[in-house]
């Protein structure tokens, strides 16, 4: 039988490189969408147990995110954990990850949302819900200079395009 | 021509020269020269040719007030119109082209006009082109819009690139003048977040015109040490050559910065101008104050200009007005001009001042005339003499400049943005910005003041009371001693001079003069807005920033009122032109709307698709092979080829949505007209959402994953609304029922393998048994695919009535398991099939879609009443179902409809009429809602909304298309056109 492979939503965009940003394309690992019910789950022991990193995406809302894939075992299984107060929802191919870094990659990103990304206002580890041009995506600062852009899978190479032209005074 | 640079002084870098061109002509100006500094250095006094009478015009100020020196700057695709000189930096290699004249500047033919003029004063076109009135479309509307407008906008494709940003700020500083610059100190070092933006290339304001100096600095030297301490600050962020255009609601500002105007060769990667969308907590608006023109005859002769550009032109640049100057003022800051000439050895002339005391500080050279007025200049281009009318009676005097200051009206556009009103103020002669405003404090030359301390003193101030009521430990900042200012005496409200024999033009782009302000008034146009309209006064690209508060002075002086009682035309964004190029940002060619790409879009590509845009979605429309004649015939192939063998079709874009959670089966049952509560796992329904009215809003097919988890499918169109229903129901009608919903359209690659032959060619990939009794019409399933490397969901469900099969794989293995599966059925026939064969197929099961679903049916229309569940007890639209124009029996139902001859053919949307009844709205009995040609029936085939259609099978009608008057004989019939029976589904 064929030998099925995946093929990322940007494989065919090479990342953007300067010393003032960079841009390029997360691995297509693990995006699972946590949705709580009236009790909020104690998600830190199992996105440890995972390997994911949670990102609060809305109220009573996460994603919980890695580099490698989460086999369909070990996501029937997360999933089981979850219930029965959170549902999981694997979008770990319905959503692309994008990393934005650099000194400008704040300036870049302003191109495109309307968020306050002073870091004051929005710290390290803080996700926000925006729109970044015309397509909406999760913002999530990494650390001071580094962002994640989170986005539907269907729109991942037009915000990419989007992007590139944003970093494209300061490449 | 004559050079009328001084030979020092100034902030220009005479090291630096720059060689440029006007209309043709090399010329020399330095950097930091404006192009209008740069023009009168060069001794190049005539400019522009006005709007309607084409009179000679100069330079009249030196900001963006500017109304005459309008020119066109660039070549070939980089021609811009309309740029005022006065804002325009000057660079190297800068082509700069006069307007609104033919053939050349010195001698335009359009000129004639100004002998007419006796028959061209306000309100000429409304009143000379009311008849004949069938003439209007024809002959004078595209007469007067030839005529109108000044530069020609260039047809070529706009090479540069612009972009758009937001920020945020505790504090926006509008205006770097004394006012901002204190105010921008003074909150900085208490540590808020500033912005300051300067709509000049050097950020000073009125400072860097300026001969008074600041604790012993000059005062440019003052503003340099200010911008470079606002600069070193990590908190501050310094826009120059931006403009602040607009004061929106929320506290958004629009600036628009001119981030590459000022060079020769853009650099391509980065934006010539960006557009800034500022979030500010608070705003300072230190926007100065505009200086009045006076109106008298000839006001307008090039040679004429505001003190305040002339002292501008002096001290900034270096640029000498003229040999002789005259200055006609009515306050102090004159004066301030006639020492800064006469310091750099240049001739005044005369002082013209019709205060009775006015210049009692000034101990200069020039002859002092109060009480007098200057009444007409004289001169044609420029120029040459001006007469006086003092108390003695009128002298001419020789000069070839005069400067002029009627007072100052301050800057408060942006304070008005928001629907505050000018306050008028008899004590400073001017409209002040109005009080209590929320979020924007005007402060300085913006609030009236006029001598440098005061707007020092007051820009710190409420810099500090601003910062203050954001948190932060400000104190207003305080800077040295100030000498050599002007006083800060009130003008002398002198809104005409009497006498002028010559056209004394209050708005100088639109020529509009004071006689038309007086025959506005005298023909009942005298309310503000209407004498706008009626003169043209205030209106064009500068929206009579010089000429307004004259223009209302001369409307309160015809009208025996008060300049409060005339108020003030309405202020809104834009302050000053934005171009369209800033506006769009980068939204244009393939940035103008995102492509959102199926998973599958590369599978279809390698296949020859041929793409159609469905919302934002790229969709395969066909897939034509070679040799086939248009898009029909690959159609009516693909369409034939399900039938008789399989087709593959993308359906990864139709809307697909989890719903979790204990109280899932509860919201879909309430959602949905027809029962959901009991579905068992593992099966897939066919589902209609009705929206409160009763009517349907959306269909598609739920199935049950799992005891608290279903999946469902939505159109393609209401993917997204959907979703936003089922949000708003949970959280706002039901909030006590526990569900989690999330979109997980772009999770899955979905493709609908649907023929004959489709279960076997499937079974080839799918691990499990899929046949008819382990895997029944409607079953939908988890299952495993080539040997346990991956999983999907598998539905049985048909659009096309054959058996079919929609697998759903995790969206990155899609185009490997499309190719995979087209490796499979190579020899059973398989195919791609786009949408067009996919519509082709519903049409022939008569399966509807949103041509039918259009919001205006019920379930009984399309033959869905039985659906709706009489034994829940409630459902959104059941209350609504039962209204009594809801179940009437003449309503449209849907009805099959074929012509009576197969070698016709008819249209979705045609209408349908009784046969042989004519075409009239009364007769009208419904209409096409799908059509396609359907190669099974060998013609074209309809579905249709017509009334009581149910009723009417077999009946003939006439199918009627209003807009290209067609006519067609058709049948009504059951609307299934192919296996009846359905047989072939449960195959």
């Amino acid at each position: 039988m064929a030998d099925i492979r995946s093929l990322p939503a940007l494989a065919d965009r090479r990342p953007l490189t300067s010393p003032q940003v960079t841009l390029s394309a997360l691995p297509e690992g693990t995006v699972l969408q946590v949705i709580a019910g009236p009790k909020t789950p104690d998600l830190t022991r199992l996105a440890g147990e995972a390997g994911l990193v949670a990102r609060a995406i809305a109220p009573g809302q996460w994603f919980l995110v890695g580099n490698r894939p989460t086999a369909h075992q070990d996501m029937r299984r997360l999933l089981a954990m979850l219930e029965p107060d959170a549902s999981g929802i694997d979008q770990s191919h319905g959503r692309v990850r994008m990393l934005m870094e650099g000194p400008m990659a704040a300036a870049v990103l302003s191109k495109g949302t309307a968020v306050d990304l002073d870091p004051t206002v929005f710290p390290p580890g803080t996700t926000a819900a925006t729109l970044v041009g015309h397509v909406s995506a999760h913002l999530t600062r990494l650390d001071n200079e580094a962002f994640e852009i989170t986005v539907l899978r269907g729109f991942a190479a037009a915000l990419w395009d989007d992007l590139a032209l944003m970093c494209a005074e300061y490449l | 021509m004559t050079s009328y640079r001084l030979p020092q002084g100034g902030l220009i870098d005479r090291s630096k020269p720059l060689s440029f061109a006007f209309d043709g002509k090399p010329m020399l100006g330095f950097e930091g020269d404006s192009l209008a500094s740069a023009l009168l250095a060069n001794g190049c006094r005539l400019v522009g040719r006005s709007f309607k009478y084409h009179r000679p015009r100069g330079i009249l100020t030196a900001g963006a007030a500017e109304p005459n020196a309008l020119m066109t700057i660039g070549r070939g695709a980089r021609t811009e119109p309309n740029i005022r000189a006065t804002m325009q930096e000057l660079h190297a290699g800068l082509e700069a082209r006069s307007q609104n004249r033919w053939p050349s500047l010195a001698f335009d033919i359009g000129a004639l006009n100004g002998l007419l003029s006796p028959f061209l004063g306000a309100g000429f076109y409304y009143k000379t082109f009311m008849w004949p009135a069938a003439f209007w479309e024809k002959v004078y509307e595209p007469f007067i819009r030839r005529a109108a407008g000044l530069g020609k906008a260039t047809h070529e494709a706009d090479p540069d690139s612009y972009d758009k940003r937001w920020a945020h700020c505790d504090l926006l500083v509008i205006g770097a003048g004394p006012a901002g610059l204190a105010a921008a100190l003074t909150a900085a070092r208490a540590g808020a977040r500033i912005i300051v933006a300067d709509e000049q290339a050097m950020a000073g304001g009125t400072l860097l015109s300026e001969t008074a100096t600041i604790g012993g600095e000059p005062a440019p030297a003052f503003a340099r040490q200010c911008i470079a301490e606002l600069q070193s600050l990590p908190n501050v962020t310094m826009l120059t050559r931006t403009t602040v255009f607009g004061w929106y609601d929320g506290n958004v500002f629009g600036a628009v910065e001119r981030v590459q105007k000022h060079v020769a060769e853009p650099v391509s990667s980065v934006p010539v101008e960006r557009l800034w969308r500022i979030i500010a907590k608070g705003a300072i608006l230190a926007s100065g104050a505009e200086e009045r023109p006076l109106v008298f005859g000839g006001n307008d002769i090039p040679g004429v200009m505001m003190a305040g550009a002339m002292r501008s032109y002096l001290n900034r640049h270096a640029v000498a007005p003229g040999r002789s100057t005259a200055i006609f003022t009515t306050n102090d800051s004159g004066y301030a001009l006639a020492r800064n000439l006469e310091e750099k050895g240049i001739d005044v002339t005369a002082i013209i001042d019709p205060r009775e005391n006015g210049g009692e500080t000034y101990t200069g050279k020039a002859r002092l005339l109060r009480n007098a007025m200057v009444t007409d200049a004289h001169g044609g281009k420029s120029l040459s003499a001006i007469d006086i009318r003092t108390g003695n009676g009128t002298e001419r005097l020789k000069v070839d400049a005069l400067a002029m200051s009627g007072g100052f009206s301050p800057i408060i556009h942006l304070a008005c943005h928001r629907g505050g009103k000018p306050v008028w103020s008899d004590e400073t002669s001017a409209f002040l910005p109005p009080a209590g405003l929320q979020g924007l404090e005007p402060a300085g030359a913006a609030c009236g003041l006029i001598d440098l301390a005061a707007c020092l003193a007051d820009g710190a101030q409420r810099g500090a009371d601003l910062a203050v009521s954001l948190g932060f430990a400000a104190t207003p900042a305080t800077f040295g001693a100030i000498a050599g200012d002007a006083s800060a005496t009130p003008a002398k409200v002198l809104w005409s001079t009497p006498g002028a024999r010559g056209k004394a033009f209050v708005d100088y782009q639109n020529d509009v003069h004071s006689k038309d302000l007086g025959l506005a008034v005298k023909e009942g146009y005298g309310h503000v807005e209407l004498a706008k309209r009626y003169t043209t006064s205030g209106m064009a690209t500068d929206q009579g920033k010089l000429s307004n508060l004259n223009a209302i002075g001369l409307l309160a002086e015809a009208r025996g009122v008060s300049p409060a009682e005339v108020g003030t035309t309405t202020f809104r964004p834009f302050y000053t032109p934005v171009s369209f190029g800033a506006l769009s940002g980068a939204s244009h060619g393939r940035h103008f709307q995102p492509v959102r790409r199926s998973p599958l879009h590369g599978w279809a590509e390698r296949h020859g698709a041929v793409f159609v845009e469905t919302g934002l979605w790229y969709r395969s429309a066909w897939f034509p092979r070679q040799g086939e004649q248009g898009w029909r015939e690959s159609v009516d192939r693909e369409v034939l080829n399900v039938r008789s063998n399989a087709g593959i079709c993308d359906v990864s874009m139709l809307g697909k949505i989890e719903i979790c959670g204990p109280d899932a089966a509860e919201l879909l049952n309430r959602v949905y007209c027809n029962a959901f509560l009991k579905l068992p796992v593992g099966k897939a329904r066919y589902g209609l959402m009705l929206r409160e009215d009763g009517m349907i809003y959306d269909d598609g097919t739920t199935n049950r994953i799992a005891e608290n988890r279903f999946f469902m499918t939505t159109t393609t169109a209401h993917a997204a609304g959907v979703l936003n229903h089922l949000e708003f129901c949970a959280q706002t009608l039901w909030p006590e029922l526990d569900v989690r919903l999330a979109s997980v359209t772009d999770q899955w690659a979905q493709m609908a393998i649907a023929g004959p032959k489709s279960r076997k060619i499937l079974q080839t990939i799918i691990d499990e048994d899929i046949g008819n009794e382990a895997f029944p019409y409607l079953c939908a399933r988890d299952v495993s695919l080539f040997g346990g490397a991956l999983q999907g969901r598998l539905f049985r469900i048909s659009f096309s009535g054959e058996l079919a099969y929609e697998l759903a794989v995790p969206a990155a293995f899609g185009d490997d398991v499309a190719e995979a599966l087209m490796e499979a059925g190579r020899t059973d026939g398989l195919m791609p099939y786009g949408v067009e064969a996919l519509s082709v197929l519903r049409i022939e099961k008569g399966h509807v879609t949103h041509n039918e679903i259009n919001g205006t049916v019920v379930p009984t229309d399309l033959g869905f009443g039985r659906m709706a569940s009489t034994a829940k007890p409630d459902f959104i639209g059941k209350a609504m179902l039962q209204r009594e124009g809801l179940t009437a029996a003449d309503r449209p139902r849907l009805v099959g409809v074929v012509p009576l001859d197969p070698g016709h053919s008819f249209r979705s949307g045609a209408h349908i009429l009784a046969k042989h009844a004519a075409a009239t709205l009364e007769n009208d009995q419904g209409y096409v809602t799908s059509s396609a040609f359907s190669p099974h029936i060998g013609s074209t085939i309809g579905l249709a909304l017509v009334k009581r259609g149910n009723e009417r099978h077999g009946e003939e009608v006439t199918i009627w298309n209003g807009l290209r008057d067609e006519f067609t004989a058709a049948r009504l019939c059951a609307p299934i056109f192919f296996d009846p029976a359905n047989e072939r589904l449960h195959g």
